[in-house]
């Protein structure tokens, strides 16, 4: 068995399911998030692991025991808000030191625990200053530590960066990923920032409508997405509209690609704009590879990459070519091509 | 607008605050300086007989004290039953938290009388109290709950409230929900997380709602005089029957002003205490 294991866990509230059936193992010392769009159960999962929710149906398991049902305060897991909340009356040290102090911890010790816990986070020297004389980044690495101290059995993370500029964002979250892995704490991301996501864990569970759409590694989740719903919100790709053919062959734009089409109704091919290759038109291409045509409405140059936008038979497809290449002529006719195992097909929504 | 055309705004408020407000308080002022003649009727002189007079009777100091008692136990009664509900109203997503606020503040849109006869029906000898106390046998003879200190201490505190909790709910600034969830998630119980969470941010509302109960306290006439059922003597009935009874307004008037200067002195007080809590 896991280290944390959460089995069919569900919570509704007046009028909306916020987490229909959520399972998940996490081994200890891995770093998971829990990825997806607002309202996907995510934070609700996150509050129901630290008991500031209870579940309506299902179980938690940490370290082989039930805490289903333990109030938030015998709980252990460090929680690090999205707001940071920490407590405007108390000094920074006080705000640290205030998990040991419940805990009955020795003064002394105490004192040597929030030193050491705020080397960590780099903010040695402001103990006695007041929260709302710190920048952000400073009360993040606060609630950071003030979470670590009192070694919990989970760390738990609720959109902890998102307050943060782009930058200062950057800077935490190799820094939150270093910590957490000298320390070898088991934490759990929640997140809507896939950056995030992909950068800071080991694994990635996607949530969509309150339950785990695909779990896997980052590359999977993004080189092979289960669901319609996960290749459209990890990553960018093209939803190009096609057809079959008599030998159940993906026919895109009127040319026959190497891919086998999906059995069922009407589908959807999903194409990262940055797997595509443009050639000249007269260019053969090798084996396994999908080749349409088509001709090039614009290119727009976005720094470390060109977005060159090219419209064929039936549609537009977006291609993303590192910048630095020669850029294709507007309104030329060029060949669009790709390894037709970076094509994947899905079904289409009938929302 | 700019600001000089802005302060137009102010004009007709600030005309009928002159009217009503500003020109009675000069005559009182003025009243203050007359003496009272043999006969009981006014002098007028300029003269600090009567405010002497005032503040060397025995009787001055008593009231004062009383007043400063029953402000004092009148507002720790309605602070410790608003806190809870100002808490409440604060947090509850319930969909009923408007319909529940109006309830609160209920009482003060009933007018002060009626509410000291709601109370005499409750309390009296024959009343709510007193007759389920006797028919489950706790008690033989009734309890004197009114036309004494405890009636009024009551009824002044439920007066009270209503603005206690509309004052508490306006301080509640830095209280958070967060950070009770952040507490407990630290390890402390909810009794530790009130204590060292919650009533600590709760501070601040706290002082300014008490400040604000024991001003209206200390004004306030209906209660003590209609509950005190004429055994409770504080500044404000003593003012009253000065300026009815006995006619005596240059007393009144001393009494009157004497009231408004330790309010006054008090409430800047409390400003500082909460400036202070707020930090």
């Amino acid at each position: 068995m896991s280290y944390l294991e959460l089995s069919g866990l569900q919570k509704r509230y007046r009028d909306a399911v916020a987490v229909d059936d959520v399972s998940l193992s996490v081994e200890k010392g891995e770093a998971v998030a829990l990825l997806g769009p607002s309202g996907c159960g995510k934070t609700t999962t996150l509050r129901m692991l630290a008991g500031l929710v209870d579940p309506d149906r299902g179980a938690i398991r940490l370290d082989g025991a039930e805490v289903t049902r333990l109030p938030a305060h015998k709980r252990n897991m460090g929680y690090v808000f999205q707001s940071y909340a920490l407590f405007p009356h108390l000094s920074v040290a006080r705000n640290v030191g205030f998990g040991l102090e419940e805990r009955r911890v020795a003064k002394a010790e105490i004192a040597r625990r929030v030193v050491e816990a705020l080397a960590m986070v780099r903010l040695s020297g402001l103990d006695q200053r007041r929260p709302r004389e710190l920048s952000g980044g400073q009360q993040q690495r606060v609630a950071l530590a003030r979470s670590l101290v009192i070694r919990p059995s989970v760390l738990l993370l609720d959109e902890s960066l998102s307050n943060l500029d782009a930058k200062l964002r950057d800077t935490m979250r190799h820094e939150i990923r270093s910590i957490q892995r000298s320390l070898g704490i088991t934490t759990l991301f929640v997140t809507h920032d896939q950056v995030e996501a992909l950068t800071m864990c080991d694994r990635i569970a996607v949530m969509h409508r309150g339950r785990i759409a695909q779990i896997g590694s980052p590359e999977d989740i993004y080189e092979r997405p289960a669901t319609r719903f996960v290749a459209e919100f990890v990553g960018r790709a093209n939803a190009l509209p096609a057809t079959r053919d008599a030998e159940g062959r993906v026919v895109l734009w009127g040319e026959r690609l190497p891919v086998a089409a999906p059995a069922g109704g009407e589908f959807d091919l999903f194409v990262r704009p940055q797997r595509i290759r443009i050639l000249p038109i007269s260019e053969p291409v090798a084996d396994g590879m999908a080749r349409v045509t088509g001709k090039v409405l614009r290119s727009v140059f976005v720094g470390d990459h060109v977005e060159v936008l090219v419209e064929g038979a039936a549609g537009q497809i977006q291609v993303e070519l590192q910048s630095g290449t020669a850029l294709p002529q507007e309104g030329a006719e060029v060949a669009l091509v790709w390894r037709a195992r970076d094509t994947l097909p899905f079904p289409r929504e009938t929302a | 607008m700019s600001d000089a055309r802005l302060k137009w705004l102010l004009l007709p408020a600030g005309l009928f605050v002159l009217a009503v407000y500003a020109w009675p308080t000069l005559g009182l002022f003025r009243n203050a300086f007359n003496e009272t003649g043999p006969t009981g009727a006014m002098v007028e002189t300029w003269s600090l007989k009567t405010t002497a007079e005032v503040l060397a009777d025995s009787f001055t100091f008593e009231l004062t004290l009383n007043s400063l008692w029953l402000s004092l136990s009148a507002t720790l009664l309605a602070l410790a039953l608003s806190y809870p509900v100002a808490l409440f109203l604060f947090r509850t997503n319930s969909r009923f938290r408007g319909l529940l606020a109006v309830v609160a503040i209920m009482p003060m849109l009933i007018s002060g009388v009626v509410r000291v006869f709601g109370w005499l029906a409750i309390l009296g000898d024959r009343g709510l109290v007193n007759s389920l106390a006797q028919s489950f046998g706790l008690i033989t003879a009734p309890m004197k709950l009114v036309f004494n200190w405890t009636g009024v201490t009551i009824g002044l505190a439920e007066s009270i409230m209503p603005y206690m909790i509309l004052a508490l709910l306006a301080g509640f600034g830095q209280l958070d929900r967060t950070l009770e969830e952040a507490s407990r998630s630290l390890g402390a119980t909810p009794m530790r997380t009130f204590l060292r969470v919650t009533l600590p941010l709760s501070l601040p509302a706290l002082a300014l709602a008490a400040g604000l109960g024991f001003v209206l306290s200390m004004s306030a006439y209906i209660t003590p005089k209609l509950l005190g059922g004429g055994r409770v003597f504080v500044l404000a009935t003593e003012i009253f029957e000065q300026a009815t009874t006995n006619t005596n307004w240059p007393v009144a008037s001393v009494l009157a002003i004497y009231t408004l200067v330790l309010l006054l002195l008090l409430l800047a007080a409390s400003n500082l205490a909460a400036r202070g809590l707020k930090r």
